[in-house]
């Protein structure tokens, strides 16, 4: 981040219409960034995601009135077993890299599926968790705090329902390749696996948004400070 | 790409804004490197379809933007034209009740900012320009680009529609306040405002699509040579512009999004507990000023989304038709720079009102105060362009000449209104209508003005007629002061804005003459922009054939290999930028420009750094 920050500096300071820096500026390849434009866009919807995520997450922890009470999905072990299966589906992406490394494309593959069935699981388990709240009486409308953790939730999963659209074309692509042509995949199965990086540590934001902004945490930390 | 150069001559030069590139500098004057971006796959539409309606080619699509923007435009007009009718004539309308009033009063407002003014900055020049100004074939997504539009068509169309359905379109005032824009007792509480809210939603998605593009074909698809503090400041403008949007647009789909949710399956992310006729409603638990905060964080960065894009054009204008080089580059890139990023903390200076904490209201206060300095920092360098330049009285010109005139008149009422204990009592008065539509409608307009005069010739190939240039001008300049300096006196005089009429307040009796005079001019100038059309039809018949290059001026869209530029626009090779854009009457040189493709050693001679 400093290199950027300090390459942005320097660029802002050139004088174009000098002689000196007219020569520099001659010989430049016209791109910004040693990266494809596929990942460029992917980090750019990082960026534009990250504001959408930030805004919910501000206007929750504005608007939730202090007498709702924000440790009731905390207490569906679901939302557990999902939060572990979302490690697991970065554990696979992770694994997928390093077998890049290797040249394991077998196991590439193999983990590829993994991944893509992983997703699909934490997709069906979250809609579980919602039939499970709607079953004890939280809908949508019974309060800012379950307004906000369905409308969360709704967001992130759209968000990776579109990361499994990509999935399935670049895995089907890859399902059919021969050994010698997975090199060329690579940097689309990178882009994926920082894509899904993203979307659990959004995830993981909102997770400890919800456990410590509630009363019961805040209640336990006051103890612990008297 | 053509590349034709000996690769032994390969060195290690580059611009610092490389990443983890080392600069060195080759002592051939004439070096440029070797390509190394690949030749883009453009898709050629063949059917009428894929040519002109389906299109790829953002040249089509900037038009196309271009032309669904000015549709909006029209309509917005019309909207205006009956709301000065209630005002200075009430009654005259017959049909006009004050649920109409109201209604077209939020249609007017939301179409002007957002689907005119930005569709046709960003989605409209930014199509048309961005390619050719930088060097590329086309943008680097075409099909997304081409779905952006479509997506941007249908929300217009879902807006439009909202004029048809029962209730007709919302009445709640463009800023869409809740909880009363969707409680009954509103115009189009019920269709009207979700059409508005399913709309807005729909144009921020197709936008994120077109600046995805706009912002990875500036960064990652420029020309050799095109270094980013080569590029000209309309390419600065639009690409901070779109940051900003990529980043502030969010705020208007999530508050779209939860108050639809609000409206349709009874969410409270906005709305308190509601006492209405004596009985509780279902509705409770949440804050209106949530919104109001949301809203805002989109729409005070919205005002230099339109801004910024209107400050880059202006200076090429300028820059080319006083035919003098840009006065403090490097001032005008940082001062787009800044205000953008300043725009992202002043948002609640459009709540003072709301009840906020005044040390609020002063951290607001200060910073609203402190966008002044990059922002006088232009005004004052397009004046130091003009100094001493060869200026050509043209219709360009003068639009760009009223563009300066009208945004520091709006930009001067705009630190008044920055101050907390000014603006309190001036908020709801008609200061603030003309303020805003001296900085943010008439200035901006001024600028699109100027730009379609400058440009049509390299779209169509043929010029738009100086005489009737010149009229449409006079008319609207003259016509937007005789609308806006009365409506400040009004405000100061306190007549309240967003009142469908005066009924017997003593408003009625000291304002009713401004208030018909006002009208009259309204409908003058909105007459006015209907020369505009006629020119264009005219000229397209049987204008002047412009060739290539008609203003001589520096920048790549004029130097394609044909004009109007064909979709690839460079033809078998891409051009090689070897200078900035503001080589204007460089002494020693043959020409007074120097294009941005002219090798040093065929100005050698020349004393560039001494322009």
């Amino acid at each position: 981040m400093n290199s950027i920050i300090k390459k942005l500096f320097s660029t802002l300071l050139e004088k174009p219409w000098e002689e000196g820096q007219s020569r520099v500026d001659s010989a430049h390849s016209g791109k910004a960034f040693s990266l494809s434009n596929q990942m460029a866009a992917v980090f750019i919807i990082f960026g534009v995601s990250t504001a959408i995520f930030s805004l919910i997450f501000t206007g929750y922890l504005v608007s939730l009135p202090p007498e709702q009470d924000t440790t009731f999905v905390l207490k569906q072990n679901l939302l557990w077993i999902n939060t572990f299966v979302l490690v697991c589906v970065t554990f696979y992406f992770n694994k997928i890299s390093s077998d890049f490394g290797k040249n394991n494309f077998s196991n590439i593959k193999k983990n590829l599926i993994i991944v893509g069935g992983l997703s699909y699981l934490f997709l069906f388990l979250q809609l579980w968790l919602w039939y499970q709240l709607m079953n004890s009486g939280n809908f949508v409308s019974t309060n800012t705090y379950f307004s906000s953790f369905y409308f969360f939730t709704a967001l992130h999963g759209i968000h990776l329902l579109g990361g499994l659209f990509f999935w399935g074309k670049v895995s089907s692509r890859i399902l059919k390749l021969d050994e010698k042509d997975f090199p060329n995949e690579k940097r689309n199965v990178s882009a994926l696996s920082i894509y899904w990086l993203f979307l659990f540590i959004v995830w993981l934001v909102f997770f400890s948004i919800m456990f410590v902004y509630n009363d019961a945490v805040i209640a336990w930390c006051i103890d612990l400070i008297s | 790409m053509s590349d034709d150069y000996n690769d032994n001559k390969i060195i290690q030069a580059q611009s610092s804004e490389v990443m983890g590139g080392s600069a060195g500098v080759n002592p051939d004057m004439d070096y440029v490197r070797p390509s190394e971006l690949p030749e883009q796959d453009l898709y050629h539409g063949h059917t009428f379809l894929t040519k002109w309606v389906f299109c790829q080619d953002a040249k089509v699509i900037g038009v196309q933007y271009f032309l669904t923007a000015v549709f909006t435009g029209v309509v917005g007009l019309i909207l205006s034209w009956l709301m000065r009718l209630q005002l200075g004539f009430p009654g005259l309308a017959g049909f006009m009740t004050a649920e109409h009033y109201y209604q077209f009063v939020t249609m007017h407002g939301m179409i002007m900012v957002v689907y005119f003014l930005t569709a046709l900055f960003l989605g409209g020049f930014g199509n048309y320009l961005i390619p050719l100004m930088v060097g590329a074939r086309d943008m680097v997504f075409p099909y997304v680009n081409m779905l952006s539009f479509w997506m941007f068509f249908v929300a217009v169309a879902v807006l439009m529609a909202s004029f048809f359905v029962p209730g007709g379109p919302t009445g709640s005032g463009w800023t869409l306040y809740p909880p009363q824009a969707i409680l009954e007792g509103t115009p189009g509480s019920g269709a009207g405002i979700l059409l508005m809210l399913i709309s807005l939603s729909l144009f921020v998605i197709g936008f994120t699509m077109g600046g995805l593009n706009y912002l990875i074909t500036i960064l990652q698809a420029r020309t050799r040579g095109m270094t980013l503090m080569r590029m000209p400041l309309t390419i600065w403008g639009i690409f901070t512009a779109t940051v900003l949007a990529m980043l502030a647009f969010p705020a208007l789909l999530v508050s779209s999004i939860m108050m639809t949710l609000d409206k349709v399956l009874g969410t409270s992310f906005f709305m308190p507990t509601i006492l209405k006729a004596g009985e509780v409603l279902e509705y409770g638990g949440g804050s209106p000023i949530l919104f109001q905060h949301l809203f805002w964080f989109f729409g005070h960065p919205e005002v230099y989304i339109v801004a910024l894009p209107a400050f880059g054009i202006v200076s090429d204008l300028i820059s080319v038709h006083a035919r003098k080089n840009i006065f403090g580059y490097r001032m005008m890139v940082w001062a787009i720079v800044g205000i953008g990023a300043l725009s992202f903390f002043v948002w609640a200076h459009h709540m003072y009102v709301s009840g906020m904490n005044p040390w609020f209201g002063f951290f607001f206060a200060s910073t609203t105060l402190i966008i002044a300095v990059p922002t006088a920092m232009k005004v004052y360098n397009w004046i130091l362009t003009l100094w001493r330049g060869n200026i050509r009285i043209n219709t360009v010109m003068l639009w760009c000449l009223g563009f300066i005139v009208t945004f520091v008149n709006g930009g001067i009422t705009g630190i008044f209104l920055g101050n907390v204990t000014v603006d309190v009592p001036l908020s709801d008065t008609y200061f603030v209508v003309a303020h805003f539509h001296m900085v943010m409608g008439i200035a901006p307009l001024m600028v699109i003005m100027g730009a379609v005069y400058h440009w049509f010739p390299l779209v169509s190939g043929r010029l738009l007629s100086e005489k009737l240039g010149k009229w449409h001008f006079w008319l609207t300049f003259l016509g937007a002061y005789s609308i806006y300096f009365p409506m400040h006196y009004l405000g100061f005089i306190g007549v309240p804005r967003r009142y469908f009429e005066m009924y017997d307040s003593p408003y009625m009796t000291s304002a009713v003459g401004m208030n018909e005079f006002i009208s009259l001019a309204a409908f003058i100038v909105g007459a006015a922009q209907f020369i505009l059309i006629f020119n264009v039809i005219k000229t397209l018949k049987n204008g002047k054939k412009a060739g290539k290059n008609p203003w001589q001026a520096n920048s790549l869209e004029w130097h394609t290999s044909t004009v109007p530029p064909e979709h690839g626009n460079f033809g078998d090779r891409l051009p090689v930028v070897h200078r900035w854009a503001y080589d204007y009457s460089v002494p020693g040189a043959k020409e007074d420009y120097i294009p941005q493709t002219t090798p040093p050693s065929e100005v050698a001679h020349t004393e560039v750094e001494k322009t």
